[in-house]
């Protein structure tokens, strides 16, 4: 009854909404983007050391150099970005404390690598990212292991167990 | 110091279905307890429904009932000042 009268006064004249806000996220997360793109940053810092040592600095080797630069660049911000998707919407942090530090470690050798062409931060930057999704997997109550990437560079990565 | 509002969203499922009516009185501070269902002003999303899982001296912990609930995860803890008042009576949708 009363349900009947406000809903009819509310016709007339809405009452305020209290939101019972929920954030809907697609739930689909899977940090493979991430490791994908580190593990390219790698493998585009490999190329650029290649292509230094060759001695051929023409034309065709300023190209080559670009290229490699620019998409270490896209690819490094790629992996930050998936990141912080992850940690941003997934991640609960009164469940996942200690996930902030590595996040901003994972910052912090992606701007790393984009600045430079120091592979040991590229590989650090892997690294972390792994245990990153290691972590994830570990949320989801599905199994890892560890095997090298099929492909150059091919450095460890962790894969879900499925 | 009463006042009745239209539950919309679903954090709050299933106690509190979109849809549902709540009659809220205003309260003050010191007043809230937890399992207390409140409703608050939240400077981006505007007025919102959620439960008191904590108070600490960092204002009022509010949490959802599901696990998509924005709510303390994310937003923070509430400013008690922001409280608008505190659900007496819950009207569910027939």
């Amino acid at each position: 009854m009363f349900y009947r009268l406000l809903n009819t006064l509310d016709k007339k004249n809405a009452f305020d909404r209290a939101k019972a806000h929920c954030d809907v996220p697609c739930g689909i997360y899977d940090p493979s983007t991430a490791q994908i793109s580190a593990l390219t940053v790698v493998r585009m810092m490999d190329l650029m050391i290649a292509e230094h040592a060759d001695h051929d600095h023409g034309v065709g080797h300023i190209n080559s150099m670009a290229r490699y630069v620019q998409v270490k660049e896209e690819h490094a911000e790629n992996a930050k970005h998936e990141v912080r998707i992850i940690w941003g919407d997934y991640f609960k942090k009164d469940k996942h404390p200690n996930v902030d530090d590595l996040v901003h470690k994972i910052m912090q050798l992606g701007s790393k690598s984009r600045q430079t062409a120091d592979r040991e931060s590229g590989v650090a930057f892997v690294e972390v990212i792994n245990e990153f999704a290691a972590i994830f997997w570990e949320t989801k109550g599905v199994a890892t292991k560890k095997a090298n990437a099929p492909y150059a560079p091919a450095l460890e990565m962790v894969y879900p167990d499925l | 110091m009463f006042q009745v509002l239209r539950v919309y969203g679903e954090s709050m499922s299933p106690e509190y279905q979109e849809g549902d009516f709540v009659l809220i009185m205003k309260i003050f501070r010191g007043k809230i307890k937890i399992g207390d269902v409140i409703v608050f002003q939240h400077q981006f999303y505007g007025t919102l429904i959620k439960g008191v899982e904590k108070i600490t001296g960092e204002g009022i912990y509010v949490l959802g009932r599901g696990e998509n609930s924005l709510d303390s995860r994310r937003l923070g803890p509430v400013n008690p000042a922001a409280v608008q008042g505190r659900v007496i009576w819950h009207i569910r949708r027939a």
